[in-house]
């Protein structure tokens, strides 16, 4: 994985094969990307445009990826801080407060064509939208797409018993919200 | 995972699965889209040349300027005002010609004779006046007690 990942790379630096590079870097990342904004976002169509800033951005910084972490980190930390400034622009756009886009993201989640949860996924959901955005990005790392504590450290450079007690935290608030809602 | 069983046995009840889905051939189509807005990207960013360029701009606008507002101040001064333009030039001239004049004279003379015609000058202004024009302008100028008063003092 890593030694691919490396060729790849090496291949995003050469002027000559960069675009087919660079289109195999997109169908090979293009899903876990996806489906880390979307939990964040809710919504396919906002999804769907953080995703290509993601990956425009990728195009544009290759040239300065140091290697210093892996490509899969280093392209969840772009997509993530992509995923951030949205929302942050939409709270802004919307005069929220900072931490407040509870109001907008469950517009988000009850307008969305492509949701096709049952009862019990939907109160999940809303209950995750409740956390403040650092602990909702922490718990669907962790909860949905199982990533590991160290690896969480490096994409949102936060300590690994910091991210450990972020969420604990969100899975308590999250049961609470289920147990009173019964 | 147990973990979560003891914390929160209602959230561990919910299948761990996606409630979301995305629209058919979302992830077929989203590459050749992607592309499709990177060429645009591509156009959009400037080219080094024109960036020169684009840094160049202020200074070669000042420049620009600077030359306008001569051409249209000096130009037409030149162009509507030739008899004035002509007499100014010919007074700088002038100046210019005596002072030039006289620096060749002076460079030509050397020291001595420099000081000698200084006081052939001045001997001359003091052989100008005699006995009487000099008994005149005394007379005309002073009065007979001031006369006797400085002769008395010698």
């Amino acid at each position: 994985m890593k030694s691919e990942d490396s060729a790849l790379i090496a291949e995003l630096k050469d002027d000559n094969q960069r675009d087919l590079a660079f289109h195999k870097l997109v169908k090979k990342y293009q899903e876990r990307l996806y489906w880390h904004i979307r939990k964040m976002v809710l919504n396919h169509d906002d999804t769907d445009d953080i995703l290509q800033n993601t990956f425009i951005k990728v195009w544009k910084s290759i040239e300065n990826f140091r290697e210093e972490s892996s490509l899969f980190t280093w392209l969840y930390r772009i997509a993530t801080n992509e995923t951030i400034t949205f929302i942050n622009s939409k709270k802004r756009r919307t005069m929220l407060p900072l931490n407040d886009a509870t109001d907008y993201l469950r517009d988000n989640l009850i307008s969305d064509p492509y949701f096709e949860g049952d009862k019990i996924q939907m109160k999940l959901q809303e209950a995750i939208l409740l956390l403040p955005d650092k602990q909702r990005l922490v718990f669907n790392m962790k909860y949905f797409d199982e990533i590991k504590y160290e690896e969480m450290s490096q994409i949102l450079d936060t300590s690994v018993g910091a991210l450990k007690a972020s969420y604990h935290h969100a899975a308590k608030k999250i049961e609470e919200y289920l147990r009173n809602t019964d | 995972m147990s973990e979560l069983k003891n914390d929160a046995p209602k959230l561990s009840e919910i299948k761990k699965e996606h409630p979301f889905r995305v629209p058919d051939n979302y992830f077929e189509d989203f590459s050749s889209r992607l592309h499709t807005r990177l060429e645009t990207e591509k156009q959009a960013l400037p080219n080094p040349k024109s960036r020169i360029i684009r840094l160049l701009k202020p200074a070669i606008g000042l420049a620009a300027s600077f030359i306008l507002v001569f051409l249209l101040v000096f130009w037409p001064l030149k162009s509507f005002l030739p008899s004035y333009m002509a007499k100014n030039n010919s007074a700088i001239e002038t100046t210019t010609t005596e002072e030039d004049t006289y620096l060749s004279i002076l460079e030509k003379i050397d020291e001595n004779s420099f000081f000698a015609l200084l006081s052939e000058s001045s001997d001359e202004e003091i052989n100008d006046f005699n006995d009487e024009e000099l008994m005149s302008y005394v007379s005309s100028n002073f009065s007979e007690y001031e006369i006797y008063l400085e002769t008395a003092n010698e």
